[in-house]
């Protein structure tokens, strides 16, 4: 390669090599995605089903009718019993309601059903109360035999996978990106100046750019790892599917760790202390996780805020992830959202070069 | 023609404790300083020496001024002249986790050059530290190892800033021969310190700073001539403190 001097690739590999020598970091950037990945393993996997309770006054034909068909609805499950037993276990919250069936239950009567709640639990009794109504309709037009007159039919305009966590993936892939190329700049680069071995480095006739070069070099090959881990168990755990090219997804995840990597560089020479660094880098990060897109679209921000928010670094990087994962777009197709990643470039690395400094601070 | 030539160098900031008037680290200061000689600036604390060491080194901007080394302007070509200097700073911090085998790799690799670690170690006498630690070093291994980081480029100049502060009488010792042997084999030396008796073994000439200024230069021996309170019985021994003292007076520094 010539793209690179030898000085700027033996330092790369210094810093490859010191990363690699510190055990306890490299055990925890591998326990994290484990535990990550866990945390949505365990998280989004079918909803859970919600626990009710069935008191069965009456015992009639139609009310054992009622409450087998009740029992075989998915979103619920039943527990049949006494009323005492079960009025404790709503108020312990081992369920969340208990239907009542009163003694005289027969055609003329259904509308007498008790529902009893903790009302305490306020969030969800609007939604429980609603599914229980319409699945008491459709139990109702199963003993009654009538034809729904509406049925909906879920069918995606994309026909991708439509589920959350394959929406999440991309955005959250982006923000770790993001966090891990600000730690590996930002935080060092203050640590190496306060110690002077910034100083001692530029003693030699190396040069700003040489030096962030390299650490970028080297964090790029790190986080790639990093985030190849990730991607690899979400991929096999969690069954993501990744609609685009594998190597497209990498190319926007080298360049956007090259724009945070800078970035951190920047943060890192504005913090003048190890403690100034956390609330600035937290500055430039928490608000990106908020208005980029990471949790939900950024077309539910209001209008005002859509532009600004769609410029933002993480926005672009996010958006580009998600359009390859989701939509199966290649680095062509990704038009805004690649213009930004270049312009991103540009800036991040302007501004970590020429407010780069390696001077120790004294206090 | 002097290797290192300064004039009228002056360094300025704003004075951290009056508001709006400005403070001379370095006032008027010209050095002139031949190859092959060891150059001392002695001073006490606050003095200016590091200030103006680093101006020589070219990792501090100064205000007006020039500098000339080997040929090249310091200020217009700073990249240029770190390719002839070895410096020693006062800190001596290294990256975590690199024995000294890797540093002395890493810091030739920066001046593109290549070497052999044990080489540079033996001159030091620290061929068997090859895979310590920087951490797992006595002060005095410290200090050597500073200085083989600072020749893996075989520079023209080396520059010592206070290089035995803080080591025991042995260390010291090994470390003045350790400049004289570079020195005599052709190194130019510009040393700064404290220690009277380091200046007076070690330095072909010295330059005496205070508060920013130059106040005498010369050879020791000329010094203790011209500014030691009483002449010595024994001509020329021991008593460059006298002359520091005389010239710069009692007063603690901070």
């Amino acid at each position: 390669m010539t793209v690179f001097t030898k000085s700027q690739l033996y330092l790369a590999s210094v810093f490859i090599k010191i990363y690699y020598r510190d055990r306890q970091s490299l055990v925890f950037s591998i326990l994290f995605p484990i535990i990550f990945m866990g945390i949505f393993l365990f998280s989004d996997g079918e909803p859970n089903r919600t626990n009710i309770g069935l008191v069965n006054q009456s015992q009639n034909e139609l009310s054992v009718q009622f409450s087998e068909s009740l029992k075989q609805k998915e979103i619920f499950f039943v527990q049949e019993g006494a009323e005492d037993a079960l009025k404790e276990s709503l108020i312990a919250g081992d369920i969340i309601a208990l239907i009542i069936i009163p003694k005289f239950f027969n055609d003329s009567n259904t509308g007498k059903l008790q529902l009893l709640l903790d009302a305490s639990q306020v969030r969800q009794v609007d939604s429980i109360k609603d599914s229980i109504e319409s699945t008491l309709l459709s139990i109702e037009r199963e003993i009654r035999g009538n034809e729904p007159m509406f049925k909906l039919e879920l069918k995606d305009i994309k026909s991708r996978p439509h589920r959350y966590i394959d929406f999440l993936l991309p955005g959250i892939l982006a923000y770790m990106l993001m966090n891990l190329c600000i730690a590996g700049s930002g935080y060092n680069i203050v640590e190496y100046r306060r110690r002077g071995i910034l100083k001692r480095l530029f003693v030699t006739p190396i040069q700003p750019k040489d030096f962030i070069i390299s650490i970028v070099l080297a964090r790029m090959f790190i986080v790639l790892i990093q985030l190849s881990v990730i991607l690899g168990l979400a991929i096999g755990l969690l069954k993501i599917n990744i609609m685009g090219g594998l190597l497209s997804l990498f190319s926007v995840i080298v360049l956007g760790a090259f724009i945070f990597l800078c970035i951190g560089f920047f943060l890192g020479s504005l913090a003048k202390t190890q403690e100034a660094i956390q609330p600035i880098a937290l500055l430039f990060t928490f608000p990106q996780l908020i208005l980029s897109g990471i949790f939900f679209p950024i077309s539910s921000l209001p209008d005002i805020m859509q532009p600004l928010a769609h410029a933002l670094p993480l926005s672009v990087i996010a958006s580009a992830t998600r359009s390859i994962a989701n939509d199966g777009a290649n680095l062509a197709g990704l038009n805004f959202n690649f213009l930004g990643i270049l312009i991103w470039m540009l800036i991040s690395f302007v501004i970590a070069t020429k407010f780069f400094d390696w001077h120790k601070v004294n206090s | 023609m002097p290797i290192i030539s300064a004039k009228n160098l002056i360094k300025k900031y704003p004075n951290p404790e009056k508001s709006g008037e400005t403070f001379f680290a370095v006032k008027d200061v010209n050095l002139n300083i031949e190859e092959g000689e060891i150059f001392g600036l002695l001073g006490p604390n606050g003095a200016g020496k590091t200030t103006t060491l680093e101006m020589l080194e070219g990792l501090n901007n100064f205000d007006e001024g020039s500098i000339e080394i080997d040929g090249i302007d310091v200020k217009v070509n700073p990249y240029e002249l770190k390719k002839i200097i070895g410096v020693q700073l006062q800190s001596n911090e290294y990256f975590d986790r690199l024995n000294l085998s890797d540093l002395l790799n890493l810091f030739a690799a920066l001046y593109s050059t290549s070497i052999k670690p044990e080489e540079i170690l033996s001159n030091v006498q620290l061929e068997n530290k090859i895979s310590a630690l920087p951490d797992e070093l006595s002060g005095g291994q410290r200090q050597r190892f500073s200085i083989a980081c600072a020749l893996v480029h075989n520079p023209k100049i080396l520059f010592l800033d206070e290089p035995t502060t803080g080591l025991d009488p042995q260390a010291k010792r090994n470390l003045w021969q350790l400049a004289k042997t570079l020195n005599e084999n052709g190194m130019t030396i510009v040393i700064t310190t404290h220690n009277m008796e380091e200046a007076e073994f070690l330095c072909d000439r010295i330059a005496i700073m205070d508060q920013g200024s130059i106040i005498a230069q010369d050879t020791p021996q000329q010094l203790i001539a011209d500014h030691a309170a009483e002449i010595p019985e024994r001509r020329l021994q021991g008593n460059l403190e006298d002359v520091f003292l005389n010239l710069t007076g009692l007063g603690l520094r901070e």
